[in-house]
């Protein structure tokens, strides 16, 4: 396959299935809030998860068995995709752990938390999750002023999310974080979670912390796409860039289910 | 290596210590007011100022030693930094080990990433994240000096994780015999109440020995694990070196950190878990149990990472024509021990975690007073601590597949089977953790399954038995030292196998849980399924590496000295423990009559320590002295050992084609591999 190759139709293909993302975590709030089945909850957790592992991080590269000569670029491309495959399958998990951790401790409760600012924090997360599709395929097109913007964006995305948990949500700086949570209507007085004050605050702060290193790690690896994209590199080696996206896009998979056992399922203790 | 640069390392050694020791005192008595000379402080500088100077004698300023350099500093500034903040909150600044344990915890964690940037093996990555291009290959310095510092070829890694893995196997050895002697005899003798060692009393300085020759011997298990299937995956497959040599490399150099870490966790006030490490106990114990605690971390890096990269060689790297079916069996079970290795390490790193931040935080995961529930540990702790053993014994069962065809000059019998049964001890191995549990108070209903699937890991288990049985039936056996140790592998694991389904057994096992009948079980298990292979494994590859032979007398010695010695101990220890002995304590009632097998089963450790000794010095010899080898010393059809010895930097000269199948030894005509003509002009 040339790198040069158009793919017009993979732009409105990201649109679509981030419309359909956006539809269902729509729905899923909406269910949290009204009925709370778990079993829609679970399922549309596991439809959202699939969209994104199959469209926005390709999981069917894996499956094609290249002809090319192994000591070509697009075999060893190959070759580092399915050593950071391997490393996601590890990597999740430990995420697996946390959420027995949670099922075990908290069971059919969850922390009190704000729901509005948890939906507001996840749509930032899943709109990031949409621009680095945009930005990967539009370097793929050869457009690499496009391919900037849009990595730029989803950076400036991915910060706010990481903001919006480790400043807002952990009360960190109570200063900046009581008048925010005050303007997504969390009453006057209530006293915050905290990490040392029982199951519910201990598995809250370490899901969300190891979930925000991830996202910091991430970061870090945008920048470096994006630093090294400006420097004009990428544009025949392009596996970096799918690298950051396919890492980025994880990062929010673990969000998918982590959202729901955090802010959605059962009853606020 | 230099005479004189030994000598030059020793005595350096010897000044930088007793520099080391001197600041400790010096340190502890500025804080304390007193002297305290066997206080923890001055314990830490001694090990870290003697093992730094020692690879500086050694070496020069470069490789591990900047890397020690570098963890020594890190260490010490990022527990200046936080006992600096904590100054400023008016926290308690320091503790009862001079730092208070948050400083200490995040010291040894910039300790170790200072390592890792001090050693150089992120440089290229840090490069190529600058967006520049580096060489594919480094080209090593020749000679010996090139193990002491970052190196990108397999087997150079390889050799690299097995001396390391022979040091903390002595290291870890050495811990088991000052324990064992205690053992001798019922009552305290030498590690009393009044006894003083890093801090720690007797009794308390027993567990923390009894602790660590765990971890340290596990720690060991999988560096030599990885040693092998470094050495020797690569090779067997065709493959010019692994997936990502860079990211081998940064798997092996993690090791090491971790392995000081877990030695600090002995001067820094120990601790008395055992390796197991249940909370609540490891939430109280003193600073050691987080410096345990991040070195097992920071070791289960590095088998994640080496456990991804065998996966992605052997899915790209294979020779032409090596299907599945085709591969070495050495390679099938470097694949199933590297999927558990790749997925369930994290279990035993996040179990760690919490029980860390739990200590640090006060967050409340495993502390029932805070709505937590410790046996939630137990199930995260075990769900990679039972699969771990298979880690530990796959690869050594593979070798025992690959050794035994060369030895009897016979097909392997049953080559698929074996084949899946590796990979169906890994997966089976997924659903067993919870017969560790029998007794700690879980739901009842969850004993009857796993009692289940834990007997049904007896089933594969049993077909390479089978195959092993088989394939020696009727063949003309050779016994070489090798293959000695490949026959005391099979009695070996055969007797640790039977007594696993007794342990399996909830109605006995509720009898046999924590006696010394599990000790004996589990040596049993992990010398025939790692150590006898291990060693067997280095007697058979040692000329491929150095091109000479280990001498084949003192070889013997070491097997007919080590395996009754280990026979004779194992079954003591299930003996006593049959008839109540309780596995780690310090101490036992003289009325239960168990002094004698006690006894008996110390002379025999320091048996079994007598042969490791010789083989060592066997080892080591034998690298310059030992007699020259460069063709194929065991008749072998595989590969490596059609090409002369040692292997040159990028193993073969010209690319091999599978023609045939791998263990078809003794039928006329056939053929593993064909090398393809040399040609004239290459490159």
């Amino acid at each position: 396959m040339s790198n040069k190759q158009n793919h017009p139709s993979l732009l409105p293909q990201g649109v679509f299935i981030f419309v359909y993302l956006a539809v269902l975590t729509a729905l899923e709030f909406f269910v949290a809030l009204t009925f709370n089945s778990i079993i829609i909850l679970v399922a549309v957790a596991l439809v959202k998860a699939a969209l994104v592992l199959w469209y926005y991080m390709h999981v069917y590269k894996l499956g094609e068995e290249p002809k090319e000569d192994h000591e070509s670029y697009v075999y060893k491309a190959g070759t580092n995709r399915i050593g950071l495959w391997l490393f996601l399958i590890s990597d999740s998990f430990v995420f697996g752990g946390l959420m027995v951790m949670r099922l075990s401790l908290l069971g059919l409760t969850r922390p009190d938390l704000n729901q509005t600012l948890g939906f507001f924090v996840t749509s930032v997360l899943l709109v990031s999750s949409f621009f680095m599709n945009r930005g990967e395929v539009q370097l793929h097109n050869g457009n690499r002023k496009g391919f900037l913007q849009n990595t730029m964006v989803t950076f400036v995305l991915g910060l706010f999310f990481l903001l919006g948990v480790v400043l807002i949500e952990w009360h960190t700086v109570p200063a900046i974080a009581e008048p925010i949570l005050h303007l997504f209507g969390e009453p006057e007085g209530k006293e915050p979670l905290k990490a040392s004050s029982g199951p519910a605050g201990a598995a809250f702060f370490m899901m969300t912390g190891m979930h925000a290193f991830h996202v910091l790690t991430g970061l870090i690896f945008l920048i470096i796409v994006w630093v090294n994209g400006k420097k004009g590199l990428y544009d025949e080696k392009q596996y970096p860039v799918e690298a950051a996206a396919v890492y980025w896009h994880f990062v929010d998979v673990v969000w998918i289910f982590f959202y729901p056992a955090l802010y959605l399922i059962g009853t606020a203790i | 290596m230099k005479n004189n640069s030994l000598g030059k390392a020793f005595l350096l050694l010897v000044i930088a210590g007793a520099v080391g020791y001197g600041i400790g005192l010096g340190l502890d008595a500025l804080v304390t007011g007193g002297l305290n000379f066997s206080g923890s402080v001055a314990s830490a500088f001694t090990l870290l100022f003697g093992f730094t100077a020692f690879f500086f004698g050694l070496y020069g300023y470069r490789g591990i030693t900047r890397g020690l350099v570098f963890q020594v500093v890190g260490t010490v500034a990022g527990a200046l930094f936080v006992t600096g903040i904590r100054a400023l909150l008016r926290l308690t600044a320091f503790g009862a080990f001079f730092f208070s344990e948050p400083a200490w915890v995040f010291g040894a964690l910039v300790g170790v990433l200072s390592f890792i940037a001090g050693v150089g093996i992120v440089t290229d990555w840090y490069k190529w994240a600058r967006g520049m291009d580096t060489p594919e290959h480094h080209e090593d310095e020749p000679g010996w000096e090139k193990y002491f510092s970052v190196s990108l070829d397999h087997k150079v890694i390889g050799i690299q994780y097995t001396v390391t893995a022979l040091f903390l196997i002595a290291v870890g050895g050495t811990f088991a015999l000052i324990f064992r002697t205690e053992l001798a005899a019922s009552e305290l003798q030498f590690l009393t109440t009044t006894f003083r060692a890093f801090n720690q009393t007797g009794p308390q300085f027993y567990n923390t020995l009894m602790s660590l020759h765990g971890m340290i011997m596990i720690v060991s298990i999988l560096l030599g694990v990885s040693g092998i299937i470094n050495y020797v995956v690569p090779m067997i497959i065709g493959a010019q070196d692994m997936a990502f040599p860079r990211l081998n490399a940064f798997a092996y150099w993690v090791a090491v950190p971790a392995s000081v870490l877990l030695l600090m966790a002995l001067v820094l006030g120990g601790f008395d878990t055992g390796w197991t490490g249940y909370p609540p106990l490891s939430a109280r114990a003193p600073v050691g149990m987080q410096m345990f605690f991040l070195g097992v971390f920071t070791a289960g890096w590095s088998s994640i990472l080496g456990a991804l990269n065998v996966i992605a060689t052997v899915l790209r790297m294979r020779a032409k024509g090596m299907t599945a079916m085709r591969m070495p069996i050495f390679v099938w079970a470097s694949i199933a021990t590297s999927i558990i290795a790749l997925t369930a390490t994290q279990l035993i790193g996040l179990s760690f975690q919490l029980v860390m931040f739990q200590r640090l935080f006060g967050m409340g995961f495993f502390d029932a007073a805070k709505g937590g529930n410790p046996v939630l540990f137990q199930h995260l702790f075990w769900f990679y601590s039972h699969p771990a053993v298979y880690v530990f014994v796959l690869p050594g069962l593979g070798v025992i597949s690959e050794l035994l065809p060369v030895f009897v000059r016979k097909p392997l019998f049953g080559y698929r089977w074996i084949a899946m049964s590796s990979l169906g001890i890994a997966l089976v191995g997924f659903v067993v953790w919870a017969h560790h549990m029998f007794t700690s108070g879980m739901n009842e209903y969850l004993r009857v399954p796993f009692m289940y699937s834990t007997m049904l890991v007896a089933v594969p288990t049993g077909v390479k038995f089978f195959s092993w049985v088989a394939t020696i039936w009727g063949g003309k056996i050779e016994t070489p030292t090798p293959m000695l140790f490949v026959i005391g592998a099979i009695v070996v694991f055969l007797l640790g196998g039977v007594t696993g389904p007794p342990n399996a057994m909830v109605a006995l096992d509720l009898h046999l849980h924590d006696t010394y009948w599990v000790v004996g079980h589990f040596h049993d298990t992990i010398f025939g399924g790692f150590v006898f292979p291990f060693f067997a494994a280095i007697y058979y590859w040692f000329p491929k590496a150095t091109g000479r032979r280990m001498n084949e007398f003192w070889g013997k010695v070491h097997f007919w000295l080590m395996t009754p010695s280990f026979l004779t101990l194992t079954f003591g220890m299930m003996y006593i423990g049959l008839r109540g002995m309780r596995r780690r304590v310090a101490d036992y009632d003289a009325a239960l009559g168990f002094d004698n097998a006690h006894l008996i089963l110390t002379i025999c450790g320091f048996l079994i320590a007598l042969s490791v000794l010789i083989f060592f010095i066997n080892f080591f010899r034998s690298i310059k002295h030992g007699e020259p080898a460069a063709g194929n010393v065991w008749n072998s059809r595989s590969p490596e050992w059609l090409v002369p010895s040692p292997m040159p930097a990028h193993n073969y000269e010209v690319p091999f084609e599978v023609v045939g199948e791998p263990y078809d030894y003794g039928l006329p005509g056939s053929k593993y591999v064909e090398f393809a003509a040399k040609k004239a002009g290459k490159h």
